[in-house]
């Protein structure tokens, strides 16, 4: 059974890292750029329908007004009847105003799609980082992701906030007036159409090159929006490496890449309002020129030519708009594309089917190797035996596996060979939830969110989530770590910074220390967990450890001796391989001893 | 906010105009001005072309050709000037961005350590990248459409007012109706985009705060919690985005209808005086063309108040930053250190608490000093000082006998090596990790990679020296992380070396090992080490003993033994292992 599981475990971890500024692929043209958008507006069709009609009608007043002048001059100016003009007026009056009120409800309407549409885009792109494994942070840089979820987003905001509606309207606009003016005159209607043919086929054969330049620019946005946030976030280093030149020399060289870039990608989308400009003064010349030559023929009115030449500017300005929205819908798919490629990760650590009872240890190593991507084996078919109740102490060099194999006790990581049971079964096979629940682990570097102390003990702690203060101390002084606290002067309401310094290390660590006892814990790892703590302050955390439930299993590593000397055993881990050390004296010969890697 | 927050007062009003940010592209601009101007003026020939056409046509004397010819060179020319422009804006536009990003980065790493931390890197990330882009396309986009739309009005203006004065009178009144309505739409607005790039700045935290403790967030099962914050920050941004949807919702459809009523006035009024004879039909004809101009910069106006009231807002949070007070660059003095470190009489509180209280005690070169304590005893901030990333609020650190503010900052820095105590590796090649610079002697670099141990390390990586390590430095363990950042210290071939508990996380073999190396290697070397282990610093020339803040005791191990209880209890607590630790 287990070579099976094995089999298709049998693969280095998946690969997550999400292209960088550098990589190209082919993009779709217009339409079928179009239609990726369409899956976003799930759920909005109601909203969709409203706005839609919304545009009909001021679409239709648009359309109507120019028809309703032409009459008036044709009709009434002509024949010097001003009472006429003024009845036409007063309907121009009523079609204004229902067109004003449309365009506010389109425009709202829209609004709020599009604020959605960020607003949901933005929360998933979140919640799946959220599903990812450590594996994918691993290999991402954090200002990039950033980027992705407020830059990227935002492009398609403003295209669904201020130009699909216009786009819609847009398109009803000119295909109204396009039908209109061919039923009013086919031929000087056909030929007034001839130059928006052509540009919007030169739109769609650029359509791609367009996107890609537009990418482009994003990628390195989100290039340059990493190196600041690395720079920013260690600046300490920066300052006291006097190295702050360098910092500026490699932001430098991100920003000039992102400058061509996003020239390039300008000067793309700046290419078409010309463009589209032109076409629309070559409208109006084949209407003047064919009209005139038309009303020679005897074919045509000057009446008629004048509301023509209206009707050319009502279907050419829309098409003149169409230029801008157009550059920023190709914005909008460059920053979904770059969405999409994180929404389109998985995790590759699913829960899995597992037989019941097939270890009768707390946590048991079968045959396990481990390997990070492109690296070398960290873990070499190691076997490991853990009962419940008892202490374990893991000791060797630095860089030998030791925090790996943490890491697989609390399934950060799957194997890449092997199996890892917990309490008898696959540890593959336990909701996560049920997983943390038992398993606590301690990590090498604390991380502490910003907040309050008390935030942060009761960070993850479904069970005393909404404990007040006086709550949680009396909880504290129960499970003596009251103590603890000395050192804030604030006590739990001391305020903590993630990206401040006003809290040392060591104190961070008696942080996470309370944190993870107070989750009454089946199996709890400490992977140099108390390293900055002194030695004073690490006895009193000996005794509250040793106050824990006798069934609770503890794995402690460290470098320390003395935090090691109480274990039940002792196992020495090197270059990937793990022996028991017997007793304490032979793990301190293998440790000062023994052949070393790393 | 933070500690010393009055230090950062921000210096008001000077620039933070949007025209100030101008002011250096001015011949750019007046350039992009007047490809501006010169492509509309063009373009307001059209409809005079096609309105002659009409009345040359119904006067009987028209000429196909020349109209033709006529209209091309004009409709050719515009189109080559609009382009040029167009791309002059993109390049304008980027070229302010770059500027402005180049900008603030010179001035924040002109900045001390306690500015970052005031001003929080999640909003300077905002800054650099979200608050520029609205700068960005106010001009790429805003500039060139206010002038030209500026330009097309005041145009279109001039033409209606030379065809009828009394008819163009009537219609323009509808321009400072629309003025009116942009002031006051606008004055509210600007506190909502300046609340949005707040927003921003939030949700970076979360993002960022997320991501750093991503495995913790696992181990514990919260990435529901996690999730539930994010979607508070970006409820708060979607709600912020309703309200300035509101005011630009409105204020469309009013400007288009206000727009609109200039037409009915020219179909009433015009229509009249065609009726009463006073006006041609030609002319009535062109009123409407030159309206169709009047109304269309209107239309981009209302556009682009949205644009200009967020580069506005940005621009104002972009100021906050280039304009806040500069720290005093410390003095000038270039010498090479001998090594006497003193700490006289140093006190300091962060955020009102009290880190470290009248501390003094001296450093002779060429000595071995450790400072040890409990934690949260301030040895960190203590070693902070000697750096320079904190001032004292009273007293002096002296480097041979100077204060350490006469000194200059980058050949104390070049002098002093650090290490810190969280590991702190950046995305670059462990070369660049290490030399954190491309001009380092690579003699300087290897002994420096000997001395931490770390030559089977870097012989072992697939591409040695030049192996990229990830952002957060996760492919490497704890003890190489802090073994890379020992040697980066070294690099510098430094006088003096301070190692915050460096040995915490290094296993006993490699830093004995590691200890002797820098003996070795680095023989003049002051060294003074935070640690909480005391059998490697037995044989040190003197041990500070520090516990809330205060020295305790100062002397060697056999002096403290014997006059500090507290140095004592230490020993105690270590002692049931110390005989293994002896055998090395």
């Amino acid at each position: 059974m287990y070579k099976f599981l094995n089999r298709s475990a049998a693969q280095a971890i998946m690969n997550y890292k999400l292209k960088g500024a550098t990589s190209q692929e082919k993009q779709g043209t217009l339409v079928t750029a179009l239609g990726r958008l369409i899956p976003l507006l799930r759920g909005e069709e109601k909203n969709l329908l409203i706005t839609f009609i919304a545009i009909l009608f001021s679409a239709g007043a648009t359309l109507a007004a120019p028809v309703i002048i032409a009459r008036a001059v044709d009709v009434y100016i002509q024949a010097k009847n001003y009472h006429g003009i003024l009845i036409l007026s007063g309907i121009l009056l009523g079609i204004y105003i229902v067109g004003s009120i449309t365009s506010y409800i389109q425009t709202i309407t829209m609004g709020r799609v599009g604020q959605r549409v960020l607003f949901n885009l933005r929360n998933n792109i979140f919640m799946k980082l959220q599903e990812l494994p450590i594996a994918f942070f691993n290999q991402n840089r954090a200002g990039d992701l950033i980027s992705r979820i407020n830059n990227d987003t935002n492009m398609l905001n403003q295209f669904f906030a201020q130009s699909l509606a216009q786009f819609i309207g847009s398109s009803v606009t000119i295909f109204g007036i396009g039908i209109f003016i061919l039923i009013l005159n086919i031929r000087l209607g056909a030929a007034t159409l001839v130059p928006a043919f052509i540009v919007l086929g030169v739109t769609q054969v650029l359509s791609s090159w367009v996107q890609r330049k537009n990418l482009t620019s994003l990628r390195s946005l989100g290039g340059m929006s990493a190196e600041i946030q690395e720079s920013i976030e260690n600046f300490k280093v920066m300052v006291a490496f006097n190295r702050l030149d360098y910092f500026r020399e490699k932001f430098n060289q991100a920003n000039v890449i992102n400058y061509r870039a996003s020239v390039g990608a300008g000067v793309a989308n700046n290419l078409f309002a010309p463009l589209y400009d032109l076409s629309y003064d070559l409208g109006q010349l084949i209407v003047l020129t064919y009209g005139i030559y038309l009303i020679t023929t005897g074919n045509f009115t000057v009446g008629l030519l004048i509301g023509f030449l209206l009707y050319a500017n009502n279907f050419y300005n829309p098409l003149r708009q169409f230029a801008s929205v157009w550059s920023s819908l190709q914005l909008a798919l460059a920053g979904l594309n770059r969405i999409s490629e994180v929404l389109a990760l998985h995790s590759d650590m699913p829960v899995v089917a597992a037989e019941p009872n097939a270890s009768p240890f707390m946590l048991e190593f079968k045959d396990v190797s481990f390997r990070y991507p492109e690296g070398k084996e960290v873990l070499r078919h190691v076997n490991l035996r853990f009962d419940k109740g008892k202490t374990y102490a893991l000791v060797g060099p630095t860089g030998g596996g030791k925090t790996t194999i943490a890491s697989l006790m609390a399934r950060l990581y799957d194997p890449t060979e092997g199996m890892v049971l917990l309490d008898g079964r696959d540890i593959r096979s336990y909701q996560p939830q049920e997983r943390t629940q038992k398993v606590g682990f301690i990590l090498q570097e604390p991380f502490l969110f910003t907040g309050s102390i008390k935030d942060n003990i009761l960070y993850g702690n479904p069970q005393y989530r909404d404990y007040s203060t006086e709550e949680l101390h009396t909880l504290l002084e129960k499970e003596n770590l009251s103590d603890l606290l000395e050192g804030f002067e604030q006590g739990l309401d001391t305020p903590i910074s993630s990206s401040g310094d006003t809290i040392s290390l060591g104190q961070k660590q008696l942080i996470a220390f309370m944190r993870a006892v107070l989750r009454n814990l089946e199996l709890l790892i400490l992977d140099e967990a108390t390293a900055n703590i002194d030695t004073v302050t690490e006895q009193l955390l000996d005794k509250i450890l040793n106050k824990l439930p006798a069934s609770t299993t503890k794995i402690v590593i460290a470098h320390r001796l003395n935090t090691i000397n109480e274990a039940d055993e002792i196992y020495f881990v090197n270059s990937g391989e793990v022996t028991a050390a017997g007793s304490m004296q032979n793990a301190v010969d293998m440790l000062l001893h023994g052949k070393r890697e790393s | 906010m933070k500690e010393k927050s009055t230090e950062h007062k921000v210096i008001k009003a000077t620039g933070t105009n949007l025209l100030n940010l101008l002011r250096p592209y001015i011949l750019l601009v007046g350039l992009l001005i007047l490809l501006t101007i010169a492509s509309n003026a063009l373009s307001l020939v059209v409809p005079k072309i096609i309105s002659n056409a009409i009345d040359t046509y119904t006067q009987g004397n028209f000429v196909l050709q020349s109209v033709i010819l006529e209209f091309f060179l004009v409709v050719f020319f515009v189109f080559i000037l609009t382009y040029v422009q167009n791309i002059m804006q993109t390049y304008t536009a980027e070229r302010v961005a770059r500027n402005l990003r180049t900008g603030l980065i010179a001035k924040i790493s002109v900045q001390d350590y306690s500015y970052i931390q005031y001003a929080t890197p999640a909003k300077l990330l905002t800054n650099l990248t979200s608050d520029v882009d609205a700068v960005k396309t106010f001009v790429s986009q805003a500039i060139t459409s206010i002038i030209s739309s500026v330009f097309l009005l005041v145009g279109a203006s001039v033409l209606l007012l030379l065809i009828n004065w009394k008819l163009a009178l009537t219609v323009l009144s509808i321009v400072p109706v629309v003025g009116l309505l942009f002031y006051l739409v606008f004055s509210r607005i600007r506190k909502l985009f300046k609340k949005s790039q707040e927003v921003i700045d939030w949700l970076n935290k979360v993002i960022t705060e997320s991501i750093l403790g991503s495995a913790l967030i696992r181990l514990l099962y919260a990435e529901h919690y996690e999730y539930q914050k994010f979607r508070a920050a970006s409820t708060e941004a979607k709600s912020i985005g309703f309200s300035i949807l509101r005011y630009f919702a409105t204020l469309f459809p009013v400007i288009i209808f206000t727009a609109n009523m200039a037409i009915l006035i020219i179909l009433v009024l015009g229509g009249h005086f065609v009726v009463i004879g006073s006006m041609s039909l030609g002319n009535f004809t062109a009123f409407y063309s030159y309206l169709a101009i009047l109304i269309f910069p209107i239309f981009i106006i209302g556009f682009m108040s949205n644009a200009i009231a967020q580069a506005d807002a940005s621009y104002q949070r972009i100021g906050e930053v280039l304009n806040a007070e500069e720290k005093k660059e410390t003095g000038g003095v270039v010498s090479q250190l001998r090594g006497d470190i003193a700490v006289k009489n140093v006190s300091i509180a962060l955020d009102k608490r009290i880190i470290l209280t009248d501390v003094s005690f001296s450093i002779q070169a060429g000595t071995k000093t450790a400072i040890i304590g409990p934690t949260a005893a301030g040895k960190t901030h203590l070693l902070y000082l000697l750096i320079g990333l904190l001032k004292p609020d009273s007293g002096v650190i002296e480097y041979d006998g100077k204060n350490i503010d006469a000194y200059d900052k980058k050949s104390l820095h070049q002098q002093i090596g650090f290490v810190f105590q969280d590991s702190i590796i950046f995305n670059l090649t462990v070369r660049e990790n290490i030399a954190f610079s491309n001009t380092m002697h690579d003699e300087d670099l290897h002994k420096a990679i000997a001395t931490a141990e770390l030559t089977d390390f870097i012989e072992a990586l697939p591409q040695k020296l030049d192996t990229v390590v990830s952002e957060r430095g996760t492919s490497l363990s704890g003890g190489q992380k802090q073994r890379i950042m020992l040697a980066r210290a070294l690099a510098l071939n430094p006088k003096i070396l301070l190692l915050d508990d460096f040995t915490a996380r290094v296993d006993t073999n490699t830093e004995e090992k590691i200890l002797s190396n820098i003996q070795k290697n680095y023989p003049h070397l002051t060294l003074v080490s935070v640690t909480q282990k005391i059998a490697p610093i037995e044989k040190y020339d003197q041990i500070v003993l520090l516990m809330e803040g205060e020295v305790l005791a100062v002397g060697t191990h056999q002096k403290l033994l014997e006059t500090s209880p507290e140095y004592v209890q230490i020993f105690e607590s270590q002692r049931s292992t110390s005989n293994y630790e002896l055998q090395t």
